[in-house]
């Protein structure tokens, strides 16, 4: 991740404190994250609904 | 009876033991405090045990059977309780810093289910940190060991749950699942866990890890356990806006119906090509397969999206609602937290919204090829973990092993999911198998495991813990 982009995210986020404690695992995190983004590929369909967002069956 | 063999007995045997007068639940009781005493050391599969709560429940249930006054099956039958699950008047940890002080003051709707019973709460069991950060070595309390092989972990993150069982401290216990968390340790530990269908069981007064994800389950040695404990638990509740509004069921109504004509998918690719399982998974679900081919089911192979498309909206999904639920305390007491939990609950930080909404709408997709392949076929099985557990102090292997597994698709999609043994390594480790069903045919999901369990003689094989 750019660092640049990653320090305003980290502001963005509110997690200065955090970084300036625990470093790597602030880092570790946004790795992660990046590591996600993208994996998931948008609908073809761009009006495709998300809600509800989880529902088992007709008995709800 | 020998107080030696009280500790394996199942919530049946119990209940048999009961009615007969061969056994009292006080006898019982002091039988497993005392077992948990010395396995506590070892194990360390309870964060708090209830000594007194568990006596004083098993004096009145003892009252109550000897006066005739028989609640159910589970009346003064003993139970684990992971520790995110609330107490009234005990502290719920979620085994960390964060919440060491947290007295719970009212039941969760499942322990007052249980209470409803008759059961015995015998104390609050380890967790991996707020069901996601383990297992870890920076917390108040030690991580749960694996009773097959305590220099290996028990799965999680209802790690005390499966440790509990395997290592005969209590006949029942309740864990959660939000990414494979009933069904890792049960695979891990040799034991029964079942993941019901989402919104069966309530999850008001569990503390939440992900919205959408999360469940409760129910975690057994035997598969008749299983259903009964979920008949107790299972139930609509209004408060809770993930429940369904169910009927009351039986679980056990299909047990011993066997498989014969039972049509089964097995979703092979998931071990064999999205994630190579070790050889002796393999093998074991290869057997699984004759077994239940022997017993008269017909199993054809399926294929559904890889586990690589699940694993990614479950990690999006899980990450963004657990930053939601973290953020005020990542950014005001990170030093309370483990450091799995910080590097694992801060990735939704940095996930944009819109990917959290492309998560969503990409499971709708992935639950209706899940409803699609069981509108041919009764029940799917596949993997559960694709290695045995590892050696909790190699960290290297145990974080390449953790994610190799193939529970995640189901927390995304909300299918009723059963792990349980289906043999054992060269080392002697838990193998499992996983068994899913349609929405809110738990019960047919229970009939099938409980006919591979008797078909086999795996749940009959002890831990050699002493």
């Amino acid at each position: 991740m750019d660092e640049e982009l990653f320090r305003a995210l980290i502001r963005a986020s509110g997690l200065e404190r955090t970084f300036a404690a625990y470093p790597d695992d602030v880092r570790a995190a946004a790795e992660q994250a990046l590591r996600t983004a993208g994996a998931i590929p948008e609908p073809a369909d761009p009006r495709a609904e998300p809600w509800p967002p989880m529902q088992a069956g007709p008995e709800l | 009876m020998y107080m030696t063999d009280l500790h394996w007995l199942s919530a049946a045997d119990i209940a048999a033991a009961y009615a007969a007068k061969t056994l009292s639940p006080v006898e019982l009781t002091q039988a497993l405090l005392a077992r948990i005493e010395k396995l506590q050391p070892k194990l360390h599969a309870f964060i708090r045990i209830d000594p007194e709560g568990a006596l004083a429940s098993a004096r009145a249930a003892e009252a109550e059977i000897m006066a005739g006054r028989t609640r159910g099956k589970l009346h003064g039958v003993p139970v684990g309780l992971k520790d995110i699950i609330d107490v009234a008047n005990l502290p719920t940890t979620a085994h960390s810093r964060v919440l060491i002080d947290n007295i719970a003051s009212a039941d969760a709707v499942v322990t007052g289910k249980l209470r409803g019973a008759g059961a015995i709460i015998m104390g609050k069991l380890a967790t991996h940190e707020f069901a996601i950060g383990g297992p870890s070595h920076d917390l108040p309390w030690p991580a749960a060991r694996n009773p097959w092989n305590p220099d290996h972990h028990p799965g999680g993150s209802s790690s005390g749950s499966g440790a509990g069982l395997a290592s005969g401290q209590f006949p029942l216990a309740l864990g959660s699942d939000t990414g494979g968390s009933v069904r890792n340790p049960a695979s891990a530990c040799g034991i029964v866990g079942l993941k019901p269908t989402y919104g069966l069981v309530s999850r008001r007064g569990v503390f939440p890890l992900s919205f959408t994800l999360d469940h409760v389950g129910p975690m057994t040695r035997t598969v008749a356990d299983n259903a009964t404990l979920l008949d107790v638990i299972a139930g609509h509740d209004p408060a809770d806006p993930g429940s369904a509004a169910t009927k009351a069921q039986n679980f056990g109504r299909e047990l011993g119906h066997g498989v014969r004509g039972l049509r089964i998918g097995f979703i092979r690719h998931f071990h064999e090509t999205d994630m190579p399982a070790h050889l002796e998974v393999t093998a074991a679900l290869e057997i699984a397969e004759r077994v239940l081919e022997a017993e008269g089911a017909s199993v054809r192979t399926i294929t559904l999206p890889s586990l690589d498309e699940f694993s990614a909206v479950n990690r999006v999904i899980l990450t963004s609602e657990a930053w939601a639920i973290h953020a005020k305390w990542l950014r005001e007491q990170p030093q309370n937290y483990g450091e799995l939990s910080r590097q694992r609950l801060m990735p939704g930080a940095f996930i944009p919204a819109g990917d959290y909404i492309n998560a969503q709408r990409r499971r709708l997709s992935m639950i209706a090829a899940v409803n699609d392949a069981l509108r041919d076929h009764d029940i799917l099985m596949c993997a559960s973990s694709m290695d045995p557990a590892s050696d909790i102090h190699d960290f290297a292997e145990t974080s390449r092993t953790y994610p190799r597994q193939a529970r995640t698709p189901f927390n995304v999609t909300g299918h009723p999911a059963l792990a349980m043994c289906a043999g054992f390594s060269s080392v002697g480790l838990p193998l499992s198998v996983q068994f899913v069903g349609r929405y809110f045919a738990d019960a047919t999901v229970l009939r099938v495991a409980q006919a591979y369990e008797r078909a086999t003689d795996w749940h009959k094989r002890r831990a050699p813990i002493r």
